[in-house]
């Protein structure tokens, strides 16, 4: 289905999204490793400055030893000595801490192990030299001995702790150093993917922005449009209305309200909210389509009529079709149209066809009447009178036998005016065949049809070449023997009658007010005589139905002859045309479509 | 009533008509048995009754009460024992139509009824003394509908 726009940029989105908050994860997640290791080396750093406190603690507990030792040596104060006795308690509390803090490190434990002996020995030395300098026991020479070797050990106890205080520092080095390293790799990385998690950040902002612009042009494009829906429901009559089978709900545009005869949204509509307006007459047909269209899919056109709340009937023609968008829901379209107008319009010339029709048939069985029941008793009286023999009128007074003759004359004529009439309504009702004819065929058909009064007038007809056209037969040749005929009735008395016949190809345009103008070449052909011709003012009468200009004495017919010509050119969409000189002759011009 | 005459059947509803007929008959002076009947109903039982013999021409007019011209024909062109039957329509319309239909169902020839009795009494003439074997076998539209010189 076409009919919905495509808006499934939120499947890249979602991607876009899923990828930048695992890279946001994972960047949080080397954070708290660095942070780890950062705690690690202070850690390491803290260790490292507390065994080389303890070591300096350590030597200056040995000092403190050596100077309290000295003061005694020079004073023999007893005061001096007490820094002396309380050193070894506070080295052997700082060799416990060092032994702990060294714990993991074999080659310190060694380096400990080391200076314990070396400590030991500076005791010893400690002792030895009070011993040698009491005054009891004093012996110069051994004092000088222990205290130059005291003053060795302790050169070596202060090489031992720099050992050891430089391994501490070396290994702290070595290790800040790894993690130097480890840390300084990951900025750059860290960075890069944090710049990668933006740039997906961004894209999908740009994504966004962008379906949201589309979103607002469509936006603005469906307000529009269902605006000139509304408007164009309201002009044209007509209303929508959606039914969502999936979810049952059924939706009314707001013209489908006003068809109803409601104001729009006054009632939610439902199922069967429509059926209730629908004309009692009809709820059958409208139920049987509306399930139709289910099974069918689309609804052919179903007339009915509905009642509005205020008693109004309106009558409707809707149609509808069934439509499956994307994700395979199935919706409902339906058409309402009010065609009450329409309706009553095409009642009133159902009517009129009616009145057509029963006046067309009055026309045929007028028909009927004149051609048999008017005409029976009229061949009767002929037939009564002709059987009136010589013998009878010889008996009979001279009126009595003028009566007869005046009655038998009448009877003529009213035969002659039956038979013409008759002609006339046939020239409407026959059916019209038209045939490709050759149109100088037909003229020589008409001429033999004359030859009688042709040969009795010696009269001289001047033909041209005719066209052939789609024509009538039987009622050209009609034409052409009224035409003809009509001019040698009136001809010129003591002058030979000339009759000339000419045709030629004209476009329409050039008489715009007399030809049909869809019909773009027409036919002009013209019959010229030279006969008595008569008065101009008359040129548009001598066409209408019992018209005469010359008494029925001195030329006799029925008025009918020329009003048949008219009949037969307006059967062929065409035009005829009367012109005269009195005195000089007429002249009849008939246009025929090519 | 002798042997070689002609039986002619006259199915006409107008009784001038049929005075007509019969005075035309009377005048030309044929050998013939003129029979007459009043309408279509009572023409179809003339014909039916095996008692009845068969007319050699059969003049019907086409406007009749109770059965008309047409259904006659028809009903007669149907019926085997009475299909031969030289059928004469006899009428005063003569429009295309008819003219046409009952050619189609198979009438020999139209005669318009005339307005002159000597007129008439020509075409009963014309239509008595025709040999109608030859005149069926070359029957065709344009020499259906009798026209005299």
């Amino acid at each position: 289905m076409k009919w919905i726009p495509n808006f499934n940029s939120s499947n890249s989105l979602r991607v876009i999204f899923v990828i930048a908050v695992f890279i946001l994860l994972f960047l949080s997640s080397i954070a708290y490793k660095h942070n780890q290791d950062l705690n690690e080396s202070s850690k390491l750093v803290m260790h490292t400055y507390e065994i080389n406190i303890q070591l300096e603690r350590l030597m200056s507990a040995i000092k403190d030893a050596e100077t309290g030792q000295r003061g005694y040596i020079i004073t023999r104060n007893g005061r001096f000595l007490a820094p002396y006795l309380y050193s070894r308690d506070k080295v052997n509390a700082s060799f416990v801490t060092l032994k702990k803090l060294t714990a993991d490190n074999p080659i310190q434990q060694q380096n400990l192990e080391n200076l314990f002996k070396l400590i030991i020995q500076r005791f010893v030395s400690f002792e030895n030299c009070l011993k040698y300098s009491e005054p009891k026991t004093y012996d110069k020479r051994k004092l000088d001995n222990y205290m130059f070797s005291g003053r060795i050990q302790m050169e070596n106890i202060r090489f031992q702790v720099d050992k050891m205080n430089d391994i501490e520092k070396k290994y702290l080095e070595k290790r800040l150093k790894i993690y130097d390293q480890e840390i300084s790799l990951s900025p750059i990385f860290s960075i890069s993917l944090f710049l990668t998690a933006l740039t997906f950040i961004l894209m999908a902002y740009r994504q966004i922005s962008r379906d949201f612009e589309r979103l607002k042009i469509f936006n603005k494009k469906l307000l529009i449009s269902s605006g000139l829906m509304a408007e164009s429901e309201t002009i044209g009559k007509f209303s929508t209305w959606q039914w969502d089978l999936d979810s049952n709900k059924i939706d009314y545009s707001d013209n489908q309200f006003r068809l109803l005869g409601v104001e729009p949204n006054s009632f939610i509509p439902e199922k069967e909210s429509f059926l209730e307006f629908v004309h009692p007459d009809d709820k059958d047909v409208v139920q049987a389509s509306m399930q139709g269209i289910i099974e069918r899919k689309n609804l052919p056109f179903v007339y009915y009529k509905i009642v509005r709340p205020d008693h109004e009937i309106r009558h409707f023609k809707s149609t509808g079709k069934l439509l499956t968008d994307q994700q395979g829901s199935k919706i409902l379209l339906g058409i309402n149209f009010d065609i009450t107008d329409e309706h009553l319009l095409n009642i009133e010339l159902q009517e009129r066809n009616k009145e057509l029709e029963k006046s067309n048939k009055e026309l045929a069985s007028f028909n009927h009447v004149a051609s048999h029941d008017l005409q029976e008793p009229l061949r009767k009286i002929q037939t009564f009178i002709s059987r009136v023999s010589d013998a009878d009128k010889a008996v009979m007074s001279d009126s009595a036998r003028e009566y007869l003759s005046k009655i038998e004359s009448s009877a003529k004529r009213m035969r002659v005016l039956i038979d013409d009439l008759l002609l006339f309504s046939r020239t409407n009702t026959t059916k019209k065949e038209f045939i490709k004819s050759n149109l100088n065929e037909l003229l020589e058909n008409a001429e033999s049809e004359l030859t009688e009064i042709i040969q009795e007038k010696k009269a001289v007809i001047t033909t041209s070449k005719l066209p052939k056209l789609e024509v009538i037969p039987y009622q050209i040749e009609q034409l052409f023997i009224n035409l003809i005929g009509n001019s040698l009735k009136y001809s010129q008395l003591g002058r030979i009658p000339e009759i000339v016949i000419e045709s030629e190809k004209v476009l329409s345009a050039d008489y715009p007010d007399i030809l049909e103008q869809t019909i773009k070449k027409f036919h002009k052909i013209t019959f010229k005589d030279n006969g008595m011709g008569f008065d101009p003012q008359f040129k548009e009468t001598i066409f209408i139905l019992f018209q005469r200009l010359h008494s029925k004495t001195d030329y006799p017919g029925t008025g009918i002859g020329l009003a048949i010509c008219k009949k037969i050119v307006e059967n062929h969409k065409g035009f005829i045309l009367a012109d005269s000189d009195p005195g000089k002759g007429s002249i009849f011009t008939v246009f025929l479509p090519d | 009533m002798q042997k070689n005459a002609l039986y002619i059947l006259l199915a006409d509803d107008d009784e001038d008509d049929r005075l007509f007929f019969k005075d035309a008959f009377e005048e030309i002076k044929i050998q013939n048995n003129v029979d007459f009947v009043h309408d279509g109903m009572q023409l179809m039982d003339h014909l039916n009754n095996p008692d009845n013999k068969l007319p050699d021409i059969l003049f019907l007019d086409l406007n009749m009460p109770k059965k008309t011209g047409k259904e006659c024909l028809i009903e007669i062109k149907k019926t085997e024992r009475l299909k031969n039957i030289i059928i004469a329509i006899y009428s005063t319309s003569s429009s295309e139509e008819d003219i046409e239909d009952t050619f189609i169902q198979g009438a020999n020839i139209y005669i318009k009824k005339p307005s002159d009795f000597n007129t008439l009494k020509k075409i009963i003439n014309e239509v008595v003394t025709v040999n109608w074997h030859y005149h069926t076998s070359g029957l065709n539209r344009d020499n259906f509908l009798l026209r005299l010189k």
